[in-house]
């Protein structure tokens, strides 16, 4: 079973093999120049102040170079890959079965039922994480460098975090639980379909649904964010909006590097949001009068956030959460192709 | 022939109108209330009040965060996406599907020949390819324009160096996702007539076209027209970053070129030369940035920049919706003349 399972497979992995080399060379000749960048920046050896210096001009350097363009593309194929696996691994694994009716050869040999779908699903959801891991690992390691000086920046707009939405789920171990989960969704979906090309469809589109409804409004909640209030204050002031209507905005930066920032609001004395009316100052004087007329105002900053040190905890919780997920779903592929007709 | 063509592709274009119109509705309710924002910051008026640059960068400010931004990113992922998607399950089966069934034989029995058979196809399908792509973008392009407009307005004083002409935004909006959506069908009908098995034929076609998406913007379109020179003071451009590094080695980056798209940038002399080492005397760790900032103009240091202007963007559309269109039309006739010519079991 387990031959036969590895013969079915292996054009994927041949495939996948190919990708992956592929792509690790190319990381590995422009992560080498990237080093090289970092060590002519003087990030590596330098000390105290300078360093602040030395890591917002290599981060600048960085952006609108190819480095930027090889940082996104790494953060795409890290998320593009469950997505993929689901489709090409997950779908078909039962749907091609039902549809050239070769799962009836299988069960007349002296395989079980249950041992031909948990070699299936066991195997090749293993290579599934695997490989999800390989990607992240090499794309992580591509971009230490950046992760580095953005830390040693220090400063507010060329903080990187790494625990909110872009990056976080194409790091760590989190692309485990994805791949898994994935993987699962498709051979479930194919089994409940048992047509490959819709059940292909579905696939994407529900891993798809998934990955946009989650960072948004799941994940945020999976702990209790920190919430904190503090003067307002004219010296990070960063948005001063006035509309028609009697309406003003205003806004300080959030001083949170590396934090995720899930919201960040100016509220009155009273503990309302602020939306006006705008300053008499504001209307008809100067940027200065202005600002001294907003200080008069009173206002507090009320920031919500997810610290940066949580970032393994959130790491943890998420992959497994989706383990949790995939081997419900593999738990059920058994259970409905031991108990039910595949035909 | 068209009953039938329409009858075995029914299911995708339920699916698809479906998505367009949760799309539609989505970004309607959405788009009229950034609309509606845009009118009471008071920008429709700001000319006659000289406070453009100022409402216009707090409006971006205000669009950028929360969830305007947000919906942005997603409408314009499945607009970049669609293509892919449409290339992979309507052309890559389209073909393959029959040839594994068999079904082919029965169509060809018959009255219709195979030309007929192929061209309808092809056709029609190519034309739903390429307008729900047309209906995607138009959709996210007029929810962004008030976006567009206020990037223009705000000049050097714009939050943001992303604009309509930013490769991501650039093919997610405007014309282009026409040419693409045509292009990816006929690359996944090509892949499946050669191919000849669905899943792999789909594979293909996914790679083919994400490798296509890659090195376009990266390597071909920049070319499409020669970019623009300019060598420009340090007081007349918005810079994106600059500072010195270690052995005097000297930074500088130009952030936004108005509404165009900067290729690349760095300090140079009045002819354009480039300048690597800071001018003596200048540092940052002596009067912070803004005094390093007037010491590298006391010296004649200035901005080179290459960039293609905002002026030349819907050029660049029609280019390179042509261009793509011109592909989808080989790969088209190439799939006309295979099937119709050789055997296809």
């Amino acid at each position: 079973m387990i031959w036969l399972t590895w013969r079915q497979f292996r054009a994927q992995t041949i495939v996948t093999a190919a990708f992956l080399a592929v792509l690790a060379v190319a990381l590995l000749v422009t992560g080498l120049n990237l080093a090289h960048l970092y060590n002519a920046s003087g990030l590596a050896t330098c000390h105290g102040s300078s360093c602040g210096t030395f890591a917002s001009n290599f981060i600048s350097e960085v952006k609108g170079g190819l480095s930027e363009k090889v940082f996104y593309a790494g953060i795409y194929i890290v998320y593009a890959a469950p997505a993929i696996i689901g489709m090409f691994w997950g779908a078909p694994l039962i749907a091609r079965e039902i549809e050239a009716g070769t799962f009836r050869l299988a069960w007349n040999q002296s395989v079980s039922r249950s041992r031909w779908v948990v070699v299936k699903l066991g195997l090749i959801g293993l290579a599934a994480m695997v490989t999800a891991e390989l990607l992240a690992l090499l794309t992580s390691w591509w971009a230490s460098p950046v992760y580095q000086a953005a830390s040693a920046a220090r400063s507010d707009s060329l903080s990187i975090a790494r625990i909110a939405p872009p990056l976080f789920g194409a790091q760590g171990v989190a692309p485990i639980g994805y791949a898994a989960f994935a993987f699962t969704l498709g051979v479930t979906a194919g089994l409940l379909i048992r047509r490959t090309i819709p059940a292909m469809a579905v696939t994407l589109a529900g891993f798809a649904l998934v990955q946009i409804a989650w960072p948004n409004w799941v994940r945020p909640h999976l702990m209790s964010p920190v919430r904190e209030s503090a003067p307002f204050s004219i010296g990070r002031l960063d948005e001063v909006m006035i509309g028609n209507g009697n309406q003003m905005i205003v806004g300080d930066t959030a001083s949170k590097p590396g934090a995720w920032i899930l919201t960040n609001q100016a509220v009155k004395p009273d503990g309302q949001p602020f939306t006006g009316p705008p300053t008499h100052a504001c209307l008809s004087q100067g940027m200065q009068a202005c600002n001294a007329s907003i200080a008069r105002l009173h206002l507090r900053q009320v920031i919500a956030y997810q610290p940066a040190s949580r970032f393994w905890s959130f790491q943890l919780y998420e992959t497994a959460i989706f383990l949790v997920l995939a081997v419900a779903l593999a738990a059920f592929c058994a259970w409905w192709i031991r108990h039910r007709r595949l035909t | 022939m068209m009953w039938l063509t329409w009858r075995q592709f029914r299911p995708q274009a339920i699916a698809a109108a479906a998505v367009l119109a949760v799309l539609a509705a989505v970004l309607l309710v959405s788009g009229l209330s950034l609309a509606h924002l845009y009118t009471t910051t008071g920008i429709p008026a700001c000319h006659a009040h000289h406070d453009c640059e100022s409402l216009a960068s707090g409006f971006l400010m205000h669009a950028r965060s929360g969830s305007y931004d947000r919906l942005h990113g997603i409408a314009a992922a499945i607009v970049l996406l669609a293509p892919a998607v449409i290339g992979m399950f309507w052309g890559a089966p389209l073909i393959t599907r029959e040839i594994e069934t068999g079904t082919f034989r029965l169509a060809w029995n018959q009255s219709v020949s195979r030309y007929r058979w192929i061209g309808v196809k092809l056709g029609l399908i190519g034309l739903a390819s390429m307008a729900a792509a047309a209906v995607a973008s138009l959709m996210v392009t007029w929810w962004a324009a008030p976006i567009n407009r206020a990037v223009v307005l705000a000049g050097s004083a714009s939050p943001t160096t992303v604009n309509r002409f930013t490769p991501a935004a650039f093919a997610a909006s405007g014309i282009v996702p026409v040419g693409y959506a045509a292009f990816a069908f006929a690359l996944g009908v090509t892949a499946g007539v050669l191919v000849r098995r669905t899943v792999p034929a789909m594979a293909v076609t996914l790679a083919a076209f994400a490798a296509v998406q890659l090195a376009w913007p990266n390597w071909i379109r920049p070319h499409l027209i020669a970019p623009v020179h300019a060598v420009l003071a340090l007081g007349k451009v918005s810079l994106g970053g600059f500072g010195d590094g270690p052995g005097n080695s000297l930074f500088l980056a130009v952030g936004s070129k108005g509404d165009g798209w900067i290729l690349s940038s760095h300090a140079a002399n009045a002819a354009g030369q480039v300048i690597s080492r800071v001018p003596g005397g200048c540092s940052t760790q002596t009067g912070g940035p803004g005094a390093f900032l007037a010491c590298l103009a006391r010296n004649g240091v200035r901005a080179a920049v290459t960039y293609q202007p905002g002026s030349r963007y819907w050029t660049f559309q029609w280019y390179e919706t042509a261009i793509f269109l011109v592909l989808a039309a080989v790969l088209a006739t190439f799939c006309y003349w295979r099937v119709s010519r050789r055997a296809l079991a």
